[in-house]
């Protein structure tokens, strides 16, 4: 009953959703703890809640920056002011300040890389932390869809923070990258809370085109009949663009195009704009979506192939948090894998890059003063992205000074790279074998995961019979749905600024 | 015809070949070299400076070649251009945007239009008494900016909206050739979020840059107007506060600032004001140490400026020789700066 009370009284929520006790009730008895719950499920309240009760600070590890803002912001409209975010987007005055009062934040969320400045660390260090909670936590495994070299560190940080009481939280991990998050945290009894990971009120449905110059015209059907609002992911920003502008010019719904591309600004007014009903449809890449919390999405476009089933499965888990039928849909053409083969490489640097990069350098440089220097401008030289300048760093960074020599140093950026893009392929392929299945999807998503399907969903998918009339709009022909605007400047203005109701 | 067009087009008339036409982008993007800031001086462009920062390269490329096509300019070689007998007619026709004022806000434009958005935004979900929204600006420092100011404002919360409705409608409804639309479709209020440049763009049908250079002179005809009306207005007031003038400062510290703002690097404030370069320094210092709004990141790198203030902690020490044998590269000026900035007060 407890539980309840203050959830009710803190988040205004009446119950709990699944999982959510479980998880908190294990972290109050002080027993480290494995939560893997679908994206949605309100795992952030697994530890917010706990920060109510705990004293002493939370500490939340995060992998991306829009997701930690997002949580800050969620915080913030429950009217707990204690937060504060430490990452790259803090000026270094503001991150000043903040370090200098770290006591007075109940949470502070900060990104791996930042836990690796010795100074910080050392300011967490004086702090009584309470719970360290690694969120995302399947990008600890490099078997994980979104391995991230910085959170492999964590266990290590972990120990030096004093081995506090852990919480680690994901939506989406097959069981060998759950048995890795608890070896390299190096929890040893741990309780582990898993739910399915099955959303049976979501449809699937896999499009087979003969040729992929097909996709946009099925689109511009398939939007002007579905059920609005939706998402259509795609893998490049040209195309996304394009669509957007397609759906917008033939007047079938109003749709905007979201991608790392455009400024910060531009990317926080059309996320409102959606949420708002002020549009449609968005075109995006996977930069959109972490952290939106929209109920009524009706369904999930996939115009190419997404690189493996984690990644399609958080996608598509943004359809239908209201519980509303809604439906995935994929739309695939001979040849569609060689696009995120192409992307899985570009992420990587090349042998011949490696190559080049340590013709560069000479030993003298690499051990100045008992550390490596690595020159920015090789970067550029070698034509390296910035992921792939990362990984290098990474490991230049790390190497320890007694065992390392140049020679070894290649071999061994050149051996992970090429595991890397191995289990970059093999996910590839996963997908592309999930794709051309004859037998239900609902079935092999979940034995993906290592789960058995237990019970029977209606509509399932489109082996089990699905039909997408059953998620069209019923009044299709009158659309556009999304809210007419006001024309006039001087109207717009009073409306925002004049309630009328209070005016009475 | 664009107005970016009639701007390009009065700067070359006045350039009068002297300079190549890359002179006119970095002026419309507000390049701080002594060259450019000199240039705005020598051929009276001063207005125009720093009204277009997100100009690109290569946009600026497609425009003024596209005006080379209509045959509005002819090249004269060495990327200097001059007017046609077209190109001359069109600039007399064609009305430069009326209340650009680069030279004076290009400084305080962007902090201006993101402190009345956040006004907006909150003043619109205060009057429709909802706190659950996502603030549209993400500036700490605009936060900060709007707490105090909210506090201070005398209009009861209730009126606030009214009220600020009442002042804008009073500042447009003198403007001449301005369309208020250009700035009030960007704005977000209750349950209502404002538009993109681009968006407002196409609905008003308009082209991109032309939207961007009307954008800033309405900013601009704004701040003009709220200063002229400081006055007879309650709460636009607030939105200049201390971006014109900031009262902790000595007169000659406020004097080395208004030069810092147009511009001027301190050698050559040292040289305007016949003082010596450590007195000008001791002005940023003051600044640094006063002016929220000041940035030191000009002087001394964000890396450097960590550095020095781990080092600073590390030994406990604010004094500047025991830091400086730390970080060999950091000049004692820069130092000072950074503590002044960030240490403790
Ligand atoms: N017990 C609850 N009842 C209702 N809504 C909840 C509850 N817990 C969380 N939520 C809401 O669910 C949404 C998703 O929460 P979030 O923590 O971001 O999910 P996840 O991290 O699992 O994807 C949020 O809008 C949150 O406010
Ligand atoms: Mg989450
Ligand atoms: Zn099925």
């Amino acid at each position: 009953m407890e539980l309840e009370k203050v959830l009710k009284k803190h988040f205004g929520y009446q119950s709990f959703k699944t999982g959510q006790k479980e998880v908190i009730t294990s972290i109050l008895a002080g027993r480290d703890s494995l939560a893997m719950l679908p994206t949605g499920t309100g795992k952030s309240l697994c530890y917010q809640l706990p920060g109510i009760i705990l004293e002493g600070q939370i500490l939340i590890i995060s992998p991306l920056l829009s997701l930690m803002q997002d949580q800050v912001e969620q915080f913030k409209r429950f009217g707990e002011k204690r937060v504060i975010a430490l990452n790259s987007f803090l000026s270094a005055e503001e991150r000043n300040r903040a370090l200098h009062h770290l006591n007075q934040y109940k949470f502070i969320f900060i990104s791996p890389e930042m836990m690796r400045v010795p100074y910080i660390l050392r300011k967490l260090q004086e702090l009584p932390i309470a719970l360290f909670v690694v969120d995302e936590a399947h990008c600890i495994s490099q078997w994980g869809f979104d391995f991230r070299p910085d959170y492999s560190k964590l266990g290590d940080i972990r120990k030096k923070l004093g081995n506090p009481l852990t919480l680690a939280l994901t939506a989406t991990a097959t069981q060998k990258v759950r048995e890795d998050i608890i070896a390299s945290l190096d929890l040893e009894e741990i309780v582990k809370i898993e739910s399915t990971i099955d959303r049976p009120n979501i449809g699937f449905y896999v499009k087979e085109l003969i040729d992929y110059r097909d996709k946009q015209a099925n689109i511009l059907e398939l939007v002007a009949n579905l059920k609005k609002p939706g998402i259509i992911y795609f893998s490049s920003k040209k195309t996304a663009e394009q669509m957007a502008n397609l759906l917008t010019e033939k007047g079938i719904c109003q749709a905007m195009a979201y991608h790392g591309g455009l400024d910060q600004n531009t990317r926080i007014l059309i996320q409102q704009q959606f949420i708002y009903g002020q549009l449609d449809v968005i075109c995006a890449t996977s930069a959109f979506g972490m952290g939106i919390n929209k109920e009524n999405i009706r369904f999930i476009i996939h115009y190419h192939m997404p690189m493996q089933i984690e990644s399609y499965l958080q996608e598509i888990g943004r359809a239908g948090r209201d519980g509303d039928p809604s439906i995935a849909i994929l739309l695939y053409s001979p040849g569609d894998e060689h696009l995120p083969i192409q992307l899985a490489e570009n992420e990587l640097p090349s042998e011949q890059q490696i190559d080049w990069l340590f013709k560069k350098i000479t030993d003298e440089q690499l051990f100045k003063n008992g550390n490596i220097s690595l020159d920015m401008k090789l970067m550029e030289l070698g034509g390296f992205t910035e992921i792939q300048w990362r990984i290098i760093e990474n490991f230049v960074k790390n190497s320890s000074l007694e065992t390392a020599n140049l020679k070894g140093l290649q071999w061994t950026i050149n051996n992970f790279v090429k595991e890397r893009l191995t289990i970059k392929k093999n996910n590839i392929y996963s997908m592309k074998k999930w794709i051309e299945t004859n037998s239900c999807r609902r079935e092999n998503i979940l034995k993906y995961f290592d789960e058995v399907k237990t019970k029977e969903v209606n509509p399932c998918c489109d082996i089990c019979g699905l039909q997408l009339n059953d998620y069209q709009a019923i009044n299709h022909l009158t659309v556009p749905s999304a809210k007419t605007d006001v024309k006039n400047w001087n109207d717009y203005l009073s409306k925002i600024l004049i309630n009328g109701e209070l005016r009475e | 015809m664009m107005q970016i067009e009639s701007i390009i087009l009065y700067s070359i008339k006045q350039l009068n070949r002297e300079r190549t036409i890359y002179s006119i982008y970095h002026l419309l993007n507000g390049k701080k070299s002594s060259q450019t800031i000199q240039d705005a001086h020598l051929f009276s462009l001063k207005k125009f400076f720093g009204i277009y920062e997100q100009l690109s390269r290569e946009s600026f490329d497609e425009i003024y070649q596209a005006m080379v096509e209509k045959n509005w300019l002819i090249n004269n070689g060495e990327q200097r251009y001059s007017l046609t007998t077209s190109g001359m007619t069109l600039l007399e026709n064609n009305p430069l945007p009326q209340y650009i004022n680069g030279w004076n806000f290009h400084q305080i434009t962007s902090l201006f239009w993101e402190r009345l958005s956040l006004l907006i935004q909150v003043v619109s979900n205060l009057a429709f008494c909802e706190s659950r929204y996502i603030p549209i600006q993400k500036n700490i420092d605009v936060h900060n900016w709007l707490k105090s100011t909210l506090k201070d404002i005398t209009v009861p919360r209730l009126e606030l909206g009214p009220a600020l409705y009442s002042e804008l409608n009073k500042c447009f409804k003198t403007a001449k050739v301005i369309d208020p639309s250009l700035l009030v479709f960007r704005l977000t209020g209750f349950q209502q979020i404002g538009l993109t440049p681009l968006q407002v763009a196409a609905k008003l049908n308009l082209d991109i840059h032309n939207y961007q250079v009307g954008f800033t002179n309405i900013l601009h005809y704004l701040i003009q107007k709220i200063m002229e009306e400081e006055n007879q207005l309650k709460i636009l007031p607030y939105l200049i506060d201390e971006l014109i003038q900031d009262d902790e400062l000595t007169l000659s510290s406020r004097k080395t600032q208004k030069l810092l703002l147009q511009g001027h690097s301190p050698d050559i404030i040292a040289k305007l004001r016949h003082l010596k370069l450590s007195t000008i320094e001791d002005h940023l210092v003051e600044l640094a140490l006063n002016a929220a709004d000041f940035s030191i990141d000009t002087y001394v790198d964000r890396e450097l400026q960590h550095e020095i203030l781990e080092v600073s902690r590390q030994k406990a020490s604010k004094q500047l020789k025991v830091i400086k044998e730390k970080i060999g590269a950091a000049t004692y000026f820069q130092i000072r700066l950074v503590l002044a900035k960030h240490g403790d007060r």
